[in-house]
């Protein structure tokens, strides 16, 4: 059981579908603004108290299996001020990898939605598939399953905590310059 | 063949490095023929780092790793003892285990069950008494090809090399600089849980020869994640007080301002408890060492283990071919720091040097650069230049092995290029020559 699971309590009733509905807009709308690469208008979408975690994986055989701890080697294991550093890198005007600009897609799949014991709380599981095409040909795709903690903060939502898996083994690129 | 009878070097690799005039061929990074002498020559010989102390301190406890690209399994049997042993069965040669790491009490293989110890003996064969007749089989001859396994305060090294001279004496003086990292605070070092493993389209020296000496290219390639991490450029350049200190090949280069690296962690609190450790680590190590550990620094082991001791980040470059690597990352904390120091280290670290860090995202690009424009037949025949600093080799009253002034020289380099070609024309480990006569052999270095 990850960490979202154990401290949200899944409720009995099944969400509506204005609600199903309302979280794919805003997954979309934060998948287009990280296309277009306005990061500070992605920022804006979480809550001072995100945080967004991207443990490293590793291969144990099934019995062995264990969930990553807090000290764990992460991709991201980000608060709000460690991802504002790394959007004041790409604002410096000398991230030389990123000029010219990536193109990225960004998808969002498989989305259902958990109501929790708190009403302005969700849990909702997806699946984030980022498609990035670089320099003169590469393309890369990640698959990673995603575990939000949703929160309605002043009607709007917002995401206090992304869990983030990604479905490599040995991450297959040199870089991760996304946010899945 | 043995690893260690090797043929006759089909060439003279010196055609390839000029260490005098400071030049390196590029068909080293593109040619297929090298490759497969690096693997024999390099890979088969040298000692390289398989795992540390704290990632199986258990009986049963292991890890999956390679040297070079032979699959190793690293395991601690239950005799306390470390056994490195190739991942291959020897009945039909499938690979005997899958899983990064774990805890087994054996390794049973997939195909037809021959099962292992921990200590890579054969123990097992299911229907034993019904397939093999007496004398088919003598199962304390038939286990996997074990290696050497020697340790330095934690790190667990493995050669397949029976002529390889012993660790202390592979390392060298380059104990003397790694106990500044290794041995600075009592308890040593521990790897926190986790690998982060990823591959690029590169040569795998580009990664080595990177951290063994390139100061140079932070100010540039790193200056936007340097801005982000720090709020503004990099310290100036400094030409006093910095060094280049080369050792069979090993390199480590460094100023001595005493908290450059850490400070890139971005983390106020892992500079107030290094400020403290200061003193300690002065009294253990001496001065100097005091001021080495964390001031902007990196080193790296021959041939493929690198670490940047401030930021407190660990890597083996595994060769995947010529043109491709995989990479393996580790946050190393204090044995004894408290875990919220730990924690802000392993933040700092993950968002400055894995696939997604604002400082390694910069230097794959440029890598994988450097391996594919080798395409071109006319860019592949073409000289680099690693001539930065030639003259400024110096002896110093402290600092062991070869000294250059200057964190921005090509010294280390060179260094490593030059050990490169000395193994590559090597027959064995005796026409290996010595480039540096060591101030403390047979001492310790602390
Ligand atoms: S190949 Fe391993 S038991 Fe046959
Ligand atoms: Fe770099």
């Amino acid at each position: 059981m990850n960490a979202i699971a154990r401290d949200v309590q899944a409720a009995a009733q099944p969400p509506s579908p204005e609600l199903i509905s309302e979280v794919q807009q805003f997954y979309y709308r934060e998948a287009r603004l990280k296309d277009r690469q306005d990061y500070r208008a992605w920022l804006a979408l979480l809550t001072p108290d995100v945080h967004y975690w991207m443990p490293a994986r590793v291969q144990r055989y099934r019995r062995d299996e264990r969930a990553p701890s807090v000290l764990h080697s992460a991709y991201y294991n980000d608060h709000l001020e460690h991802l504002e550093k790394r959007i004041a890198r790409l604002e410096t005007g000398t991230c030389w990898t990123e000029d010219p600009a990536t193109r990225t897609a960004h998808l969002v799949h498989n989305v259902e939605v958990e109501h929790t014991d708190d009403p302005d709380q969700y849990r909702v599981h997806s699946i984030s598939v980022v498609y990035r095409n670089i320099n003169e040909d590469e393309e890369h795709t990640l698959h990673c399953l995603r575990e939000d903690l949703l929160r309605r903060v002043d009607g709007q939502l917002r995401i206090a905590r992304r869990l983030l898996t990604a479905q490599q083994n040995i991450f297959m690129n040199k870089s991760l310059n996304v946010f899945p | 063949m043995r690893p260690h009878e090797q043929a006759q070097p089909p060439q003279d690799y010196f055609r390839y490095v000029n260490v005098d005039a400071g030049w390196v061929d590029r068909r080293i990074f593109w040619d297929e023929a090298i490759y497969e002498r690096e693997l024999e020559a390099i890979f088969a010989r040298c000692w390289q780092f398989v795992a540390h102390d704290s990632q199986i301190p258990n009986a049963g406890d292991f890890v999956t790793t390679y040297l070079g690209e032979d699959g190793v399994i690293v395991s601690r049997h239950t005799d306390g003892k470390v056994y490195v042993y190739l991942n291959a069965c020897p009945h039909r040669g499938n690979k005997i285990c899958f899983a990064d790491e774990g805890n087994a009490r054996r390794f049973t293989c997939n195909y037809h069950g021959w099962a292992f110890s921990t200590a890579g003996e054969l123990t097992g064969l299911p229907s034993e008494r019904e397939a093999y007749d007496a004398g088919d089989i003598d199962k304390a001859a038939w286990g996997p090809r074990r290696a050497r396994v020697e340790t330095y305060k934690g790190m667990i090294f493995a050669t397949f090399d029976p002529d390889a001279p012993g660790l202390e004496e592979y390392l060298g003086d380059y104990r003397w600089y790694l106990d500044a990292f290794l041995d600075n605070d009592e308890g040593g070092i521990e790897f926190l849980p986790g690998t982060i493993k990823s591959y690029a389209n590169a040569n795998w020296k580009f990664g080595v020869e990177n951290f063994i000496g390139d100061a140079y290219h932070a100010w540039w390639t790193h200056d936007s994640g340097g801005r982000a991490m720090m709020g503004g450029p990099f310290p100036a350049y400094d030409p006093k007080d910095t060094y280049h200190a080369s050792v069979n090949g090993h390199g480590w280069e460094f100023a001595l301002e005493g908290f450059g690296d850490i400070a890139i962690l971005g983390s106020q609190e892992v500079i107030d408890y290094y400020a403290a450790l200061k003193p300690k680590i002065a009294a253990r190590l001496g001065e100097l060492r005091a001021r080495l550990f964390g001031s902007l620094a990196s080193a790296a082991m021959f041939p493929n283990m690198t670490f940047l001791p401030g930021i407190h980040t660990f890597r083996m470059w595994l060769p995947r071919g010529p043109r491709k690597l995989e990479l393996r990352v580790w946050t190393v904390v204090p044995k004894n720091a408290p875990q919220s120091v730990k924690q802000a280290i392993n933040i700092g670290c993950n968002m400055t040097f894995n696939p997604a860090g604002t400082l390694e995202m910069d230097d794959g690009e440029n890598w994988e650069g450097n391996t594919r424009t080798n395409r071109g037949w006319v860019s592949r025949h073409e000289k680099l230049h690693y001539g930065c600093g030639k003259s400024r080799q110096i002896e110093h009253p402290e600092l062991p092995g070869i000294v250059h002034e200057g964190q921005f020289n090509d010294a280390n380099q060179r260094l490593f290029y030059q050990r490169w070609a000395d193994l590559m024309n090597a027959k064995s480990w005796s026409d290996v020559p010595q480039r540096y006569a060591p101030r403390y052999a047979g001492r310790p270095t602390r």
